[in-house]
């Protein structure tokens, strides 16, 4: 593959585990695996022994070793291949120690398809590195949750590796990474909380990641060395385990761009995907050993660990109270209780089942909130939205103000909804609000312009030059919900459902039942009515009879005996009247229409021939109505009766009746100037038997207004009324035109 | 030889029967009646005055009667070609549209609600005396 045609469009596609060139801080040698003979060989040999790489290639790996000189463990290099090769692992093998020229190095060996790859480096640290990693580590772990750990994480490495920056750098869900953690010297600008775009770590490059734990390149300024080899098919040796493996040339000018001279990475991984990178930078060429960066890997991977775990946990708390907050709803819904109480008005409301800063029901004919919502005007708008859009049961969005502009007007509140339909007819849903997450996103350089144009008018190799802070703006975003909050969402929604349905069937229940004690009642009151009067006539019958008939009776006889005969009337009357209230339900209504013209002044004839009152009535506008003639009629007698009874003791009684015609109804008053009805009694007028303090002296049973009230819910009509003491009272009825 | 009363009275509630006989005595002395408690005795005993040729000038009839009831008597009463032109007066504290209804569609010729009241007994004995044994005295 020429360089030359590598540009940023194709980054993905380099092949960049086979460049057939290696950093030149240590040499390569590639064995046939079952010859040990040299077949290929990095041409900078000659920077660390005496021979060229012509006079080697073609060589057993013994003789090899002969030529180079190694000196003090005597063994073959032969024997570690064979060890190694048994094993299936160079694991115990690497790093081999080994002198050169006097110098110390480490061999380390791979396997690669056929061949042995054996790479030798510098060996640099002389000092014990166990002990500090075991510091480290507990350092590292004491962190309570995920960030301190990390922020220790990034401590500790840079005092074990001493590069100028070491970052924690998370991949987050869309593949661009962000710095969580940073641990610099003071003299360098932060890159705590910058993000960086996903083309800046290709695919291929993540997947080397997975493979190898630890990465260095030792100085991107140094050219790296050509692999040479006589075998005719020149196929490249595949350097995927390779310590020395050559750098991406695309990425070395990423690195230079940035001002780096050397990096050193660590992945960190997590159920088996790469979770972030310990990213290390030094402005100066740095190189760290084999045992050392081994030190790292072994810091890597129990970061690794520890942050599956502590991320799991962090997770798991969330659920479990989300879980828990479930519980907690269920069972209140499960209680008698009013379905919107038993979900907001509990120790867990139905705001906790996510993570939600807000949530709005409209339920039971009113909009309840807690948290953050949008207002009542606002939250109308989105339901009936909602109401048009959803098809499904469910509604989830992270970027509401982009599929609903008025939702722009709350963004902070509610760029992230979930919403459940209860009942499109009865207008019943639910809604969770998360806020706008993001306001900006600061870039490491503006990720849309990753390839510049260069001076030459081609595009340039580099990814960009420029490091630049840039602001994006990410507007009407929130955090994504996710799968479990959906869930919780949606399994809520069902037991709302249940519940809703459960107390429907019992409302449904109660109602028949109330219905039927109805009827009996009626039937209850009808038939003991009718049986008190055998024995009432009785009573006042036998007395009348002795009262006349009994000559030895004297007038203290007479008049005691009277009074058994005024109570029995009382009590006749009494039972007229109830007789007449449970004869109401036992009549069916009708809507004919009916010439009130005629009604009213018969009504109002009937009541002041009874009453032999000198009460004077007058009668306005008298529009027809719809109605049954006789309850009709019932009603105004009553009305009637109780305006010219309550009116006869003043100077100048005085009775109206008429009615105006609105839109749906006919609105009828009666009207009389008689003592009135004392203020706070209002709701006990149409009670059964109540009578006002103001009305002792005035016969009355405290049937009347209940009969008229009767009939008015019979007929869905309404009545209501005003009142003065001593004044008067004015009563209203709407009724059907 | 049985001899029928003026008013044969159809009354289960012997108070009401009772005050009844008062009433009567009180609007005429010579005014004669015969009391029977249910319906079954009623039509055994109207059987018998026509047997004999008698007619009572009136007949009150209880609707709410223990067995057979007011209005079965009646419709009885109206099978007997014999008592055709016998005014026959349904007497019940019922009310009820529906019973007068039915009452006067099988052929009875007044319904009236029964008075409370010894005085208000002898003001309706005293109104059906006058109408149907003076006013209307060529019918009997």
């Amino acid at each position: 593959m020429n360089l030359n045609n590598v540009d940023l469009t194709n980054c993905d596609r380099e092949p960049i585990h086979i460049p057939g060139r290696i950093q030149s801080h240590g040499f390569l040698l590639a064995v046939d695996n079952q010859t040990l003979t040299i077949t290929h060989i990095s041409e900078n040999i000659t920077d660390f022994i005496s021979s060229s790489a012509g006079d080697i290639l073609g060589l057993s790996v013994d003789r090899f070793g002969e030529i180079a000189g190694f000196s003090g463990n005597g063994g073959k290099l032969s024997q570690l291949l064979t060890l190694g090769s048994t094993h299936r692992s160079f694991d115990m093998v690497n790093p081999y120690p080994v002198h050169i020229n006097n110098l110390d190095y480490y061999l380390i060996i791979s396997a690669s398809g056929p061949l042995f790859l054996m790479e030798f480096e510098p060996a640099t640290i002389e000092y014990d590195l166990q002990n500090q990693i075991g510091k480290s580590i507990s350092g590292i772990l004491s962190g309570k949750n995920l960030r301190s750990l990390l922020h220790h994480t990034a401590r500790e490495i840079k005092d074990i590796i001493h590069y100028d920056r070491v970052m924690v750098y998370r991949f987050l869900e869309d593949g661009h990474g962000e710095v969580i953690a940073e641990f610099k010297n003071e003299d360098l600008e932060p890159f705590y909380g910058l993000h960086y775009p996903a083309s800046d770590i290709p695919k291929q490059a993540r997947e080397l990641y997975k493979l190898n734990y630890t990465r260095i390149i030792a100085d991107v300024n140094t050219i790296s060395s050509p692999i040479l080899t006589r075998q005719q098919d020149n196929a490249a040796v595949d350097l995927t385990n390779s310590v020395l493996r050559a750098v991406s040339p695309v990425h070395i000018q990423y690195l230079k761009n940035m001002g780096v001279a050397s990096s050193f990475s660590i992945s960190l991984m997590a159920h088996g995907e790469l979770w972030g990178l310990v990213a290390c930078h030094n402005y100066k060429p740095k190189y760290i050993d084999y045992k050392a960066r081994e030190g790292a890997k072994l810091i890597g991977q129990i970061v690794s660990s520890a942050l599956e775990y502590r991320e799991d946990e962090e997770q798991d708390q969330q659920l479990n109270q989300f879980q828990h907050a479930m519980g907690m709803l269920e069972l209140h819904l499960l209680k008698d209780e009013r379905i919107v109480s038993s979900l907001t008005k509990q120790q867990f409301s139905i705001q906790q089942i996510v993570d939600a800063t807000g949530v709005a029901l409209s339920l039971e004919n009113e909009v309840t909130t807690i948290g953050q919502t949008p207002d009542q005007m606002q939250l109308r708008e989105l339901f009936d939205w909602l109401k048009e859009t959803m098809e499904d049961t469910v509604y989830y969005t992270h970027r509401l103000p982009e599929v609903f502009h008025p939702a722009k007007a709350y963004k902070g509140i509610g760029s992230g909804i979930i919403a459940a339909m209860i009942s499109k007819n009865m207008d019943e849903i639910i809604v969770w609000f998360k806020p706008e997450q993001i306001a900006t996103i600061n870039w490491a350089g503006n990720p849309d312009k990753p390839a510049v144009l260069s001076e030459n008018g081609l595009l340039n190799l580099s990814p960009r030059n420029s490091f630049e802070l840039f602001s994006q703006l990410i507007e009407n975003t929130a955090v994504k919900w996710t799968r479990a909050e959906i869930a919780n969402v949606v399994k809520i929604r069902e037991k709302i459902i249940d519940s809703i349905a459960k107390k429907a069937g019992e409302i449904r229940i109660l109602n028949e039942r109330l219905k039927r004690a109805y009827e009996e009642l009626d039937t209850f009151s009808y038939t003991i009515s009718h049986d008190l009067r055998t024995p009432l006539t009785s009573i006042k019958s036998f007395t009348e009879l002795v009262i006349a008939t009994n000559k030895s009776l004297d007038d203290q006889g007479k008049k005691m005996l009277s009074r058994v005969v005024a109570g029995a009337d009382k009590m006749n009357f009494l039972i007229n009247e109830i007789l007449k209230l449970a004869r109401i339900g036992k009549i069916d209504t009708e809507f004919v229409t009916i010439d009130m013209t005629k009604l009213i002044p018969e009504c109002a004839a009937e009541v002041t021939s009874a009453q032999h009152a000198q009460v004077k009535v007058t009668f306005g506008e008298l529009p027809a109505i719809k109605g049954t003639p006789a309850l009709i009629s019932q009603v105004f007698t009553n009305l009637i009766s109780n305006a010219v009874k309550y009116s006869a003791a003043v100077s100048q009684p005085l009775v109206h009746i008429e009615g105006e015609v609105h839109e749906e109804e006919v609105i009828y008053k009666v009207q009389d100037n008689g003592i009135g009805i004392a203020m706070g009694h209002q709701h006990k007028v149409f009670e059964l038997f109540k009578r006002m303090e103001n009305v002792k002296d005035i016969e009355g049973t405290g049937v009347g207004l209940a009969i008229v009230k009767r009939i008015i819910e019979k007929h869905d009509a309404k009545i209501w009324f005003e009142s003065e003491l001593k004044v008067g009272t004015v009563f209203y009825i709407a009724l059907k035109k | 030889m049985i001899v029928s009363p003026d008013i044969f009275y159809v009354e289960d509630d012997q108070d009401f029967a009772f005050i009844m006989k008062y009433a009567v005595k009180e609007v005429s002395d010579h005014l004669t009646v015969t009391v029977v408690e249910d319906g079954n005795s009623a039509i055994a005993a109207l059987q018998r005055y026509e047997n004999e040729k008698h007619r009572p000038k009136l007949i009150l009839l209880d609707l709410n009667l223990p067995g057979v009831s007011g209005l079965e008597v009646l419709k009885r009463i109206k099978e007997i070609s014999y008592f055709k032109y016998v005014p026959v007066v349904l007497f019940s504290t019922s009310d009820n549209v529906k019973d007068v209804k039915t009452s006067l569609e099988i052929g009875a010729n007044a319904f009236l609600t029964k008075p409370v009241g010894y005085h208000n007994l002898i003001t309706c004995v005293q109104s059906l005396y006058d109408f149907w044994f003076t006013h209307n005295r060529s019918i009997n």
